[in-house]
């Protein structure tokens, strides 16, 4: 930051100027303190909208319905102005740190070793032991205090004071590199992975069926075996299925995958995600050409008007129509007034309804298992029911990304909050008996600096032999360890 | 299993009596007393003035051991039900709202009384404590069902990563609770200038310290839950509201740390962003009831 706030030359030109004003931007805290909160508020709209919380504030106070539907309208996570923040803290966490690296090196490995009296004499805690030994002993006494407490002690000797400076856990300050450089990888993985990597939400498979992967791989999975069981009160236990995966039409894998346990192989990886039944059917015209013979997936969606009636549906050209297919009620005696179709196990509800472009209208029937029906000029067959398997096929190449940037994050944050940087100044010089220390820390408010601060005092104390005369702010009597020694006038709290 | 259960259970209620009397005890101690002194004065005039002045003093420190110890208890009683409902189900006890606060409860009571003998102070406790009351309090009035133990659903059944992912959670919100609590006591004794209560720079402290616990138990709890959603729902970033309320969290508690160690923010500014990180803290963890996506689990959507 010091680096930043530089004064500008006159003599520059306007381009570097503009430049340095940008770098200054980039490197104010401020400016970021303000996007990581504009972030929140995004972040806070975004979850909001996927909540009940618009809906019931519209109920509530009905002309906010428009803003509300504008609400919902808004995919706050996908929009320019979220990623332009985004873009914007990445581009402010990198210029920060660059700009933060000369300074934390410099204090790590060249710290300022003098400490001015007039710094001592102003510090809002201190403790100044006089004794009556030389300043060497004295200076010598309070290294070794300083080392077995493991700080690192420099001293620089300016006329016939010693000045000391000691810190402890300076590598800590090192922590917010990893941890800021931990929050770019997480995009960058985001990135990649959303660039270079694909995903099949919905990879529905029946059993016995084969289905290539796509996305420029040579895979294809076939579904061997699908296996649900059910609590008594009807929720599902556990479900898998038995799947063999072909690279190139050649079996590589045969593996039993269920949710939380995909199989990988190669850059694609299989997950178990949902379950459901289909139905499967063939079409076939007047004269007997088989115009579709496939599986209608029913469970992806319900039929209008009772929820638990499972249905599907799948559009044929070549017959011109669109074949929706409805299943029987799952839970009849839930809401059973909702069940008008009354279907009975084994039987299925199908409606056919012209493609767009006829003015034929649709056409309705039920069919039992093995039965065909002829409709339209189309004859319909409703051959077995077949249960399926909702799989999903990823690939994210920016997993191992993430997996380092999850190891930075918390690391860095590890170090920089539990090895905290301790530092305390000294100047040893002659007094009228013998020599005076005064020691003050570098930990303005900060309590639990202080309160470390004092315990090395304590152990100065007991070492030498010497009551300090301690200095503290107002306030701070919770420091009970500290030796009751009559206090200074205290400074400012 | 229904007698363990059932032993969890009366353990439970147990903690709930515990922390009743113990955030009582914590409250008798740290709001103290107050006594309003009168003074009567003759003017010049011959007339006499009668003032009034209200003069503060601590509680009694005894209510702030009765109260320690019996946080302690709750603390203890909390531990015993989780352990007996774990032992009864076979897990850790973390997969619906009636596990998850039970098991939070013994978070809060556990993460307090470590803050309290670090610190030395009882004060917090009159917050804190009310917190895990108010829990069970909370518990008491879930639905009856969720008191059974049952079979995890499918998508829960990764019981290390589950385990990880939800104590994870637990531990960083009963950490914000006492960020919270010294946030609150900061402003109060700063208003009223009540100086029994610990000084200004420990709560300021205390609150920094909490936060540093939590907000790395938070951003772990993101990480788990990422490399949890990889495996369960092939991406591990959904957009899901209870993954976006817990990044809202997150971001708040980041605003706290730069405005705190990068611009200097002590005092009263610092500890309203802990309150309003509290108030963010409880509506990701009661977001199951409004909001829908992925995470309805609990058994109160």
């Amino acid at each position: 930051m010091t680096n930043a706030t530089a004064q500008l030359s006159p003599s520059r030109s306007p381009m570097e100027m503009a430049i340095d004003r940008v770098w200054r931007y980039f490197c104010s805290v401020r400016a970021a303190i303000a996007e990581i909160a504009f972030l929140a508020l995004l972040v806070l709209i975004g979850t909001l909208r996927g909540s009940s919380v618009p809906e019931s504030l519209a109920n509530g106070v009905p002309f906010l319905r428009p803003l509300v539907d504008r609400w919902y309208a808004w995919d706050v996570f996908r929009s320019p102005v979220f990623a332009a923040v985004l873009a914007l803290l990445a581009i402010a966490i990198a210029v920060c740190t660059v700009n933060r690296v000369p300074g934390i090196w410099q204090t790590i490995n060249h710290p300022r070793i003098r400490t001015s009296h007039g710094y001592l004499n102003g510090a809002d805690t201190s403790a100044t032991f006089n004794t009556n030994s030389t300043t060497d002993e004295l200076a010598g006494s309070y290294e070794a205090t300083l080392r077995e407490k493991r700080f690192r002690v420099l001293t620089e000797r300016i006329g016939t004071d010693t000045h000391v400076y000691a810190d402890k856990n300076r590598y800590a300050r090192m922590g917010t590199f990893p941890f800021h450089l931990a929050l770019i990888l997480l995009l960058v993985g985001g990135i990649v992975g959303a660039q270079y990597g694909f995903r099949e939400r919905e990879f529905i498979l029946p059993v016995g069926d084969t289905r290539a992967v796509g996305h420029g791989t040579d895979l294809s999975i076939e579904l061997v075996r699908f296996q649900d069981s059910y609590t008594p009160l009807g929720t599902a236990e556990e479900f898998e299925s038995e799947i063999i995966i072909y690279d190139g039409g050649e079996q590589v894998r045969r593996e039993t995958i269920s949710p939380n346990d995909p199989v990988s192989y190669r850059t694609a990886t299989v997950y178990q995600t949902s379950l459901g039944h289909g139905s499967n059917m063939r079409v076939t015209d007047d004269t007997g050409v088989e115009l579709y013979n496939g599986t209608v997936d029913v469970g992806l969606f319900n039929f209008a008007g009772n929820p638990d009636s499972p249905a599907g549906y799948v559009e044929i050209p070549a017959a011109g129509v669109t074949m929706t297919v409805v299943a029987p009620d799952i839970e009849p005696f839930n809401a059973p007034e909702l069940d008008t179709l009354q279907l009975k196990n084994g039987q299925m509800y199908v409606m056919l309804q012209p493609l767009a472009g006829s003015d034929a209208g649709p056409q309705e029937f039920v069919i039992d298992q093995g039965q065909s029906i002829p409709a339209g000029g189309l004859t319909v067959s409703f051959d077995r029911e077949v249960q399926w398997s909702l799989l999903q096929v990823a690939y994210n190449p920016g997993i191992p990304i993430f997996a380092i940037a999850s190891f930075l994050l918390i690391g860095g944050l590890a170090v920089t909050f539990y090895f905290p940087l301790r530092r305390i100044r000294a100047v040893i010089a002659p007094g009228p008996q013998g020599a005076t220390l005064t020691a003050v820390p570098l930990a303005k408010r900060d309590w639990s600096g202080k309160r470390e601060f004092f315990q090395t005092v304590a152990a100065l104390e007991s070492g030498l032999g010497v009551t300090p005369r301690v200095k503290k702010p107002a306030g701070s009597e919770d420091w009970e360890h500290v030796p009751a020694t009559p206090s200074a006038p205290s400074s400012t709290g | 299993m229904e007698t363990l259960v059932k032993l969890s259970f009366y353990c439970f209620a147990a903690s709930s009596v515990s922390l009743a009397a113990s955030a009582v005890s914590y409250i008798a101690f740290s709001v103290g007393r107050v006594r309003v002194r009168q003074a009567t004065m003759a003017t010049s005039t011959g007339s006499t003035v009668t003032t009034s002045r209200a003069e503060y003093f601590p509680g009694p420190a005894v209510a702030g051991r009765f109260g320690s110890m019996l946080a302690g208890f709750g603390a203890f009683f909390a531990l015993l039900a989780v352990l007996f409902r774990g032992i009864a189900a076979e897990r850790v006890p973390l997969s619906n709202m009636f596990e998850f606060s039970l098991t939070f409860t013994l978070a809060i009571s556990v993460m307090y009384l470590i803050f309290e003998r670090a610190y030395g102070t009882r004060q917090l406790g009159a917050i804190v404590v009310s917190i895990a009351f108010l829990m069970t309090v909370y518990i008491w009035m879930l639905p009856t069902n969720l008191r059974e133990v049952d079979p995890l659903i499918p998508a829960l059944q990764a019981r290390p990563i589950m385990t990880a992912h939800v104590s994870s959670a637990i531990f960083a919100y009963a950490t914000f609770a006492v960020s919270f609590a010294a946030g609150a006591l900061f402003l109060v004794r700063k208003k009223w200038n009540a100086r029994w209560l610990p000084s200004l720079e420990m709560l300021d402290d205390i609150g920094f310290r909490a936060v540093t616990i939590g907000f790395p138990l938070l951003s772990l709890v993101l990480i788990l839950g990422s490399i949890w959603a990889h495996d369960a729902w092939g991406v591990y970033w959904s957009w899901d509201p209870k993954e976006t309320s817990a990044l809202f969290t997150w971001l708040v508690y980041a605003v706290y740390l730069h405005t705190r160690t990068l611009r200097g923010w002590r005092g009263s500014r610092s500890a309203w962003i802990l309150m309003f990180g509290f108030a963010a803290v409880l509506f990701t963890y009661y977001g199951n009831y409004f909001f829908g996506g992925l995470h309805a689990y609990g058994g109160v959507n």
